[in-house]
């Protein structure tokens, strides 16, 4: 056993295997509770969030800015519920719209970066970190990925119909 | 009523998720953190950690966020945070790089279900998580 790493723990003692594995279970259950304790009453407030007109008056408020990524108004529906509950609900919302691929790509960049952010945010503070900086971050950072995207996508458009009009390439 | 009692039976549904996944994920690390294998995967991350601020101790949560999302990495997060006493810049700076990029296979393979460019979704999300980490990493310098 060569050990090379510099920052390898030298004084640590090993425990044996079923020490390490108490150790695991009663840490493993400790830090699912500490999670719990937060998922549960969010995951119930944002649950109940769904049965008043907050989410439709939201959608509203949305639709607008949508097609500065290049999305149908309707999109902006499928953003709360992904905001709000998670990526299951909004795909739920998105597939009755019939987007293009491009748009369908859009939803799953935007969205896999900001979605269920009232839970995750809750959690991520848990671990110590800042959850509510890395929430607004997470929004920030969706919008900025969204409109790299968009940026791409129209100039492989027009690099691809400038191609076309070649002659002799049609 | 009824509605607070559905909202609260998938909180539990989701609880109970969250300790089937979390505490044999503890487990697993808490038995195999200690073989030599680790530490050498361990020098092997580094260089590419320190290009956006982080040391190896932060390797095992990351990896963890990367594939299976944020609910299911804290449990590991806050294990290390705990273990080796990771300060709150690194913190921060991996929940950035979490947040741009994380559970990457369930996220992107749901929207190829429906049509989407899988390898546009996961590269502008891994290139975007590095170049953002990277920059916060040279602003905010280490104490």
């Amino acid at each position: 056993m060569s050990e090379t790493g510099t920052s390898a723990p030298a004084g640590e003692t090993i425990p044996d295997i079923p020490t390490r594995i108490r150790t695991g279970l009663s840490a493993g259950l400790a830090t699912s509770f500490k999670i719990i304790k937060v998922s549960i009453p969010l995951y119930v407030a944002v649950t109940l969030l769904k049965g008043t007109p907050v989410l439709d008056l939201l959608g509203n408020v949305f639709a607008p800015v949508m097609g500065i990524f290049g999305l149908p108004g309707e999109a902006a529906f499928a953003f709360v519920a992904a905001f709000l509950l998670n990526l299951y609900a909004a795909i739920a919302v998105i597939v009755p719209l019939h987007l293009t691929p491009f748009q369908v790509t859009q939803c799953g960049l935007m969205m896999g970066i900001a979605h269920n952010l009232v839970v995750e945010g809750g959690v991520l503070s848990t671990t110590g970190a800042r959850g509510g900086v890395l929430t607004l971050c997470r929004l920030v950072v969706a919008c900025a990925a969204g409109l790299l995207l968009r940026g791409f996508w129209s100039l492989w458009e027009t690099a691809s119909s400038w191609a076309m009009s070649l002659p002799g390439l049609s | 009523m009824e509605v607070f009692l559905a909202a609260l039976w998938g909180a539990l549904k989701l609880s109970a998720k969250l300790i089937l996944i979390i505490v044999p994920l503890v487990t697993l690390f808490e038995v195999l953190r200690h073989l030599p294998v680790f530490r050498r995967a361990g020098n092997l991350v580094e260089p590419m950690m320190r290009g956006v601020g982080l040391t190896r101790d932060a390797a095992i949560p990351l990896f963890t966020g990367i594939f299976l999302g944020i609910a299911y990495g804290a449990g590991i997060i806050i294990r290390v945070a705990q273990q080796k006493g990771l300060p709150g810049r690194e913190l921060f700076l991996m929940g950035l790089f979490l947040a741009t990029c994380h559970s990457v296979i369930e996220d992107i393979l749901i929207f190829v279900v429906i049509g989407g460019n899988g390898p546009a979704i996961f590269f502008v999300r891994l290139g975007l998580a590095v170049i953002l980490t990277g920059l916060m990493s040279r602003i905010w310098k280490p104490a």
